[in-house]
């Protein structure tokens, strides 16, 4: 087995087994039996072996969603959806994990440990994003798109929120958590929901200001 | 754009479209009171019907809760204006579908797999929605399914939607909440049964087994190894649907004979039985040649001997001239209270007395012609009159047995079908029937 995998198992046995990362690299290497040369030519730190961890479960289900049969003929909408119901099943194995690491993070901001998964969800949705812009499902707003995948963020972060408080009998009102959030978000998107709320804040914004000064 | 689309998302949102659908009934009667005043004259039974189908149509965007309740109401015509009452009953055709992602997640949590690893082909798209589910047709080696898939924690969010719905319903419905509350109870209750697709399954199998003589009622056969609880599957019926039937240009021997099997259908289960498919709604039956095929079984009721004949002993036809015989059995159903002051009484009576001429009308002719509207209008009329006395409002609520609401669904259902198909029909009283 290459040593990158290698470190990413241990390092996840650790995480499940103890709930907090390995104190230092000397200690993870030593209960690995490898040098720390070979640790550092994989990885530049404990922090990047946890991102990569969480990243690899991001790309890999992106890979293996956006293979299947039917996924070039699904709307953006369907393909986002798919994502985050292959995410809710597959987080089954990773529950217990993501209880000890995600519970107590702010909603919004990424820890280092989640960097790359930031970033590997970021490049898919902004796939999901252009193929939506290309069929017209998803109206073309020059600069203001770039926001998009970072919107689409917030919401997946929120869907493991709920999927993590979520009581329901095999995590079923997540599913439809997830139903009606995205219908929602896209029918935002479709609309000129933004536009016009950005051109009220336009008009309103010099007008607070007269009132303060 | 998708009627997907149109789903509400949460609770602000279904609370905001429901405050919308007040909004617009508001507006119907400001233009209401302004053609009024101009032109000194107003349709006021235009105005209902305009602001029933403004609900409606919030209703039935809302899904599940909302739309169950407002069918639920539309059981008791006293309760609900006849415009109102009338499009409730014809709920169900329009809710949205769930998306096709969702459907492949359902799958895979219920059997493991995907759709199209089970059958052959599946159609993404929903065939026809129902109001906790939808229907998908499938194919598995030549055979046709019509597969009926849940909405994921349906049941968990039913009662905080009625919770949210029930004071902002009630104030735009025009009813009093302890009018009402037997209703609320028992809505929640159905609700709950009707998100259990194991028991709809159980039932669908042993009431379609213990009718499968009726020579014009067709079922479909339902297929355990594809089903659980939040997926059944059947095979694929083709039909007409009832409402197309029933407005088409159906002769009326077609029409008195699809009639007859709708009847005898609903007699054996009630009579015979004693278990029967308590939400006879368009939507529950096709029309195919000559047979009439029955669909749904998500509400199913069973009643005991003792209440059977309790029930039915109204049909006596001595009631209408013996006041004590009649006094006597609707103590027995506890209509009339011992608490009742003798001004309670006389007018419980009364009243009894003109429903009974009424509801019983089929049951003492020897062919009955539902396709003269006087009768179910006279219906409405009876309804919407106790639904204005207040006399009555202040008594009702703690009456009868909860097994009435059925009883009374189920007959208010059927007789309003027969009234659609304009089919003239033979109600015998039930044989067996003892009138001591």
């Amino acid at each position: 087995m290459e040593n990158r995998t290698r470190i990413l198992e241990a390092y996840t046995a650790h995480l499940r087994e103890h709930g907090t990362p390995p104190h230092t690299v000397h200690a993870f290497c030593k209960s690995l039996d490898l040098g720390e040369r070979d640790f550092f030519h994989e990885f530049a730190s404990l922090e990047s072996v946890e991102s990569a961890i969480w990243g690899d479960w991001i790309s890999r289900l992106a890979t293996s969603v956006s293979s299947g049969a039917e996924w070039k003929d699904f709307s953006a909408r369907h393909r986002y959806l798919t994502f985050l119901f292959a995410f809710t099943e597959s987080s089954l194995d990773w529950r217990s994990l993501m209880l000890t690491r995600f519970s107590h993070l702010a909603p919004v901001a990424s820890p280092p440990f989640l960097k790359a998964f930031e970033e590997h969800f970021k490049t898919f949705a902004a796939d999901i994003i252009s193929h939506g812009i290309s069929t017209g499902e998803i109206a073309s707003r020059g600069p203001l798109q770039a926001f998009y995948p970072a919107v689409l963020y917030i919401h997946f972060r929120a869907v493991i929120s709920f999927l993590l408080k979520d009581e329901s009998q095999r995590f079923e009102r997540t599913d439809a958590f997830i139903e009606k959030t995205v219908a929602f978000a896209f029918d935002v998107i479709r609309t000129q929901a933004i536009d016009s709320a950005f051109d009220l804040a336009r008009f309103l914004t010099p007008s607070v200001w007269g009132k303060m000064s | 754009m998708s009627t997907q689309e149109r789903i509400r998302s949460n609770r602000l949102d279904r609370m905001a479209a429901l405050a919308g659908a007040g909004a617009r009934v508001g507006m119907n009667y400001l233009k209401h009171y302004g053609r009024q005043a101009i032109s000194g004259q107003a349709d006021p039974d235009a105005l209902q019907e305009k602001n029933a189908s403004e609900v409606f149509r919030t209703f039935s965007e809302l899904k599940g809760g909302p739309l169950k309740l407002a069918q639920m109401l539309s059981i008791d015509q006293s309760l609900l204006p006849p415009a109102y009452a009338k499009q409730f009953a014809r709920a169900q055709y329009s809710a949205p579908p769930l998306s096709y992602p969702l459907v492949v997640r359902t799958f895979r949590r219920e059997f493991g797999k995907d759709p199209r690893d089970i059958f052959d082909t599946f159609e993404p798209q929903a065939a026809h929605a129902a109001s906790i589910g939808q229907v998908h047709r499938a194919t598995r080696g030549g055979r046709e399914f019509a597969v009926k898939v849940q909405y994921p924690g349906v049941a968990e969010s039913l009662r905080s939607d009625l919770a949210v719905v029930k004071p902002i319903a009630l104030q735009i419905l025009g009813l009093r909440e302890r009018d009402v509350a037997a209703y609320f109870r028992e809505v929640e209750t159905r609700l709950l049964e009707e998100t259990d697709y194991e028991k709809e399954l159980s039932s669908a199998m042993h009431l379609s087994a213990a009718c499968a003589h009726l020579p014009q009622i067709r079922f479909p056969e339902y297929h355990p190894e594809f089903s659980t609880r939040r997926v059944i599957t059947m095979d694929w019926m083709d039909g007409e649907t009832f409402d197309v039937f029933a407005d088409g240009p159906a002769p009326q021997d077609l029409r008195d004979s699809i009639g007859q099997a709708l009847w005898d259908f609903y007699a054996h289960q009630i009579h015979d039985l004693r278990v029967f498919h308590a939400d006879p709604h368009p939507g529950n039956f096709l029309v195919s040649g000559d047979k009439l095929c029955v669909l749904d079984f998500g509400c199913t009721k069973t009643i005991d001997a003792a209440f059977h004949a309790k029930q039915f002993a109204f049909l006596d036809p001595t009631l209408e001239t013996n006041p004590a015989r009649l006094a006597a059995t609707m103590e027995s159903m506890a209509i009339l209270l011992p608490s009742d002051t003798p001004a309670q009484r006389a007018h419980l009576m009364t009243l009894c007395k003109r429903s009974l001429e009424l509801l019983s009308r089929p049951f003492r002719s020897p062919r009955f012609d539902f396709g003269d509207p006087a009768f179910m209008s006279a219906i409405y009329e009876l309804g919407e009159e106790n639904r204005k006395n207040d006399a009555l409002r202040g008594i009702r609520g703690q009456r009868g047995s909860a097994d009435t609401i059925y009883l009374n669904r189920t007959f208010f259902g059927l007789y309003s079908l027969l009234t659609r198909l304009r089919a003239r029909v033979q109600a015998p009283i039930p044989t067996g029937l003892v009138f001591e």
